[in-house]
């Protein structure tokens, strides 16, 4: 096929930490630009390496809101909306844990959390 | 659906990434081991290897446990750069997994803690140490040792304190149960090792004393030894073994004692102690025990060592009490003067002492005889022949404050002063010793300054009355000149009269005034004179 590696056919040959396995990488933020670039550089990081990687995906991003009251003016219309706003993203591998170590150890942006699960396979 | 899931979340191990402590050993600053995956869920699934650079902790993180109390807490590791204390460690939000038998890891915790080893999870009224947050912040004394304290505190290790239930056989306010009950453990490095080793020493007893039933006098005879022993050394206690003597003494507050309950302690003290070695310490407890709460006769003294400084003071007392010796001075209820003593006495001191007595008090009966005629003490006072003399500043301050004013010590007050002397002295060689007192005031009108001119007036009056009377006898041959004469002799008295009359009454207004002022300071407030 292409250039995506697949998994190997051979278990056997591999040692058990070198197997690839199926990797999320879950990037949540509060700041969507930040999170885009970390995102982008993931990607372009995996893709370097050679690996399979399924591209960002988007969850909804979730507004968390609250409403108070406003300290000046009187009647309905008078409130103020804070909200602050989650953003997140997924980024599946397939890959070797080691591999992923140094996908991930590329600069990070401030405000931006990552996480790692893996499937046991 | 049946959309195959990518991930099963129960069976993956989920690992975040966080920023590395700083005082890790693998820390750098490169992108690539400034960071770290910590593994943040429970599922039983073992990654050994997997992110598991160098320690195996990771895996006991019980982070998101969803048992823990803070659960639904926001996780607040949001910014991968900031979170510096949470990386390593045992989290404080442990968790009971079995109702009996707390977890090995907390188990271990509590006992590295210091805490007694009893199923109660002592964490969990402990917080974690971290700086972040509110709340007050750990700040870590650099001198603070926890293992050299001072030499008069004594740690103990809690972990092996035994709160096991307390027997009832005992009265309840008793102390003594609550020191039976404890088992004292011994920490180490807290001790100076000679001091534990003195402590546990109980050859220490060899500088026990022997005295016992203290006499009056214990003082000297515990100094001086010769009496002490020689008496009593059929009642006392010889160096005993420990345990003999302890079996003794509690034999003795059996019997003797009266407080039944203090000896059933003791033996119950003895009982439960027995597995533990017995110290000094012990012993002098039970001899303390004994002696406040016990009989009063033949129990077992045995005090403690005597340190050098008291042996120093032991020799110092010997000394001064060797020259005043007790017993010759006792008189027995009979008048001994100090010859009869001196004959009396045996011991060449006692009669040097009574001899020097006796010539001291010789040498003061002399000096008492003899202290009259010649060696007057003379206390000698400054007495200069100026202030026998008057000067004006003396003769001012005879009086006082009132005549002294500046505001009268003018020429206005001198001729005041003056005419005051010579109404005093013109008064005083009158008549009558009696200083009369006339008028509506009472005033002593002889001493008034201007009493003079009065009483002259008056006589000048009087004198001018006589030839008036004389006249009116011619009564029919009067001409009208002689009426008119007369008339006019008579209006000119009244007038004068009249100005005599004003002139009496400001001089006595302003006279009651002065004495008001005196008699305001000096007399009693109930004479009121105007």
């Amino acid at each position: 096929m292409t250039y995506a590696p697949m998994k190997p056919t051979k278990p056997g040959y591999e040692e058990p930490h070198e197997q690839i396995r199926k990797i999320r990488i879950t990037l949540c933020s509060k700041n969507v630009k930040n999170l885009e670039k970390v995102c982008s550089d993931l990607i372009q990081a995996a893709k370097a390496k050679a690996i399979r990687v399924k591209g960002p995906v988007r969850i909804p991003t979730k507004v968390l809101r609250i409403t108070r009251k406003a300290p000046c003016g009187e009647g309905t219309n008078t409130w103020d909306i804070y909200e602050l706003r989650i953003h997140k993203r997924l980024i599946d591998l397939y890959s070797t844990p080691d591999v992923v170590k140094q996908v991930t150890s590329i600069t990070m942006e401030p405000g931006v959390q990552v996480e790692v699960t893996i499937v046991d396979v | 659906m049946g959309k195959k899931k990518f991930i099963d979340k129960k069976k993956s191990a989920t690992f975040q990434l966080l920023a590395r402590d700083s005082s890790d050993p693998n820390y750098s600053d490169s992108p690539g081991s400034d960071r770290v995956f910590v593994r943040v869920d429970n599922n039983p699934v073992s990654f050994d290897t997997v992110f598991d650079e160098d320690n195996n902790c990771y895996n006991d993180c019980q982070y998101d446990n969803e048992d823990s109390i803070f659960a639904d807490a926001p996780n607040d590791n949001g910014d991968s750069g900031d979170d510096y204390d949470r990386v390593l460690g045992s989290s404080s939000h442990m968790v009971v997994n079995d109702k009996g038998a707390l977890p090995e890891n907390v188990r271990k915790e509590i006992l590295e803690l210091g805490f007694p080893d009893d199923g109660y999870n002592y964490l969990i009224h402990l917080r974690e140490i971290r700086n972040t947050g509110g709340g007050s912040a750990f700040y870590h004394n650099p001198k603070f040792k926890p293992d050299q304290l001072p030499h008069d505190v004594k740690a103990y290790d809690a972990s092996r304190v035994q709160i096991s239930n307390s027997k009832g056989n005992y009265n309840e306010k008793s102390i003594y149960s609550v020191a039976s009950n404890t088992l004292n453990a011994r920490m180490n490095k807290v001790f100076d090792p000679e001091v534990a080793a003195l402590l546990d020493d109980s050859d220490l007893l060899r500088f026990g004393s022997d005295v016992e039933d203290l006499e009056e006098d214990f003082v000297v005879r515990a100094n001086t030894g010769e009496e002490g022993e020689g008496d009593e050394s059929g009642k006392k206690l010889n160096f005993v073994e420990e345990f003999e003597f302890i079996d003794a003494s509690v034999k003795n507050a059996d019997t003797k004692s009266g407080n039944q309950e203090i000896a059933n302690e003791v033996r119950n003290y003895q009982g439960e102690e027995k597995p533990r070695s017995r110290r000094l310490l012990d012993e002098q407890f039970d001899i303390l025990e004994l002696k406040e709460y016990g009989s009063d006769d033949d129990d077992d003294d045995c005090e403690g060592y005597m340190a050098e400084e008291e042996e120093f003071l032991a020799d110092n007392l010997k000394n001064v009490l060797n020259e005043n010796d007790m017993d010759d001075l006792e008189h027995d209820d009979v008048y001994k003067a100090p010859a009869d003593l001196l004959h009396g006495s045996k011991s060449p001191k006692s009669k040097e002492l009574t001899a020097d007595i006796m010539r001291r008090c010789a040498e003061y009966a002399e000096n008492y005889e003899n202290e009259s005629e010649d060696e007057k003490v003379m206390v000698v006072q400054e007495s200069s022949d100026e202030s026998e003399q008057f000067d004006c500043e003396s003769i001012i301050s005879t009086y006082s404050t009132l005549d002294n004013h500046p505001g009268k010590i003018e020429a206005p007050g001198v001729t005041r002063k003056k005419k005051l002397a010579e109404t005093v002295s013109g008064a005083l060689s009158a008549k009558s010793q009696v200083i009369s007192l006339r008028g509506k005031e009472k005033l002593p009108l002889d001493f008034l300054p201007n009493s003079r001119k009065a009483a002259a007036e008056k006589v000048k009056i009087a004198c001018s009355i006589i030839p008036e009377q004389h006249k009116r006898k011619q009564h029919g041959q009067e001409t009208k000149e002689e009426k008119k004469e007369r008339k006019l002799a008579i209006k000119k008295e009244r007038s004068e009269a009249r100005k005599m009359k004003k002139a009496m009454k400001e001089l006595y207004r302003s006279e009651t005034q002065q004495a008001q002022k005196v008699a305001a300071i000096s007399g009693p407030s109930a004479i009121r004179l105007m």
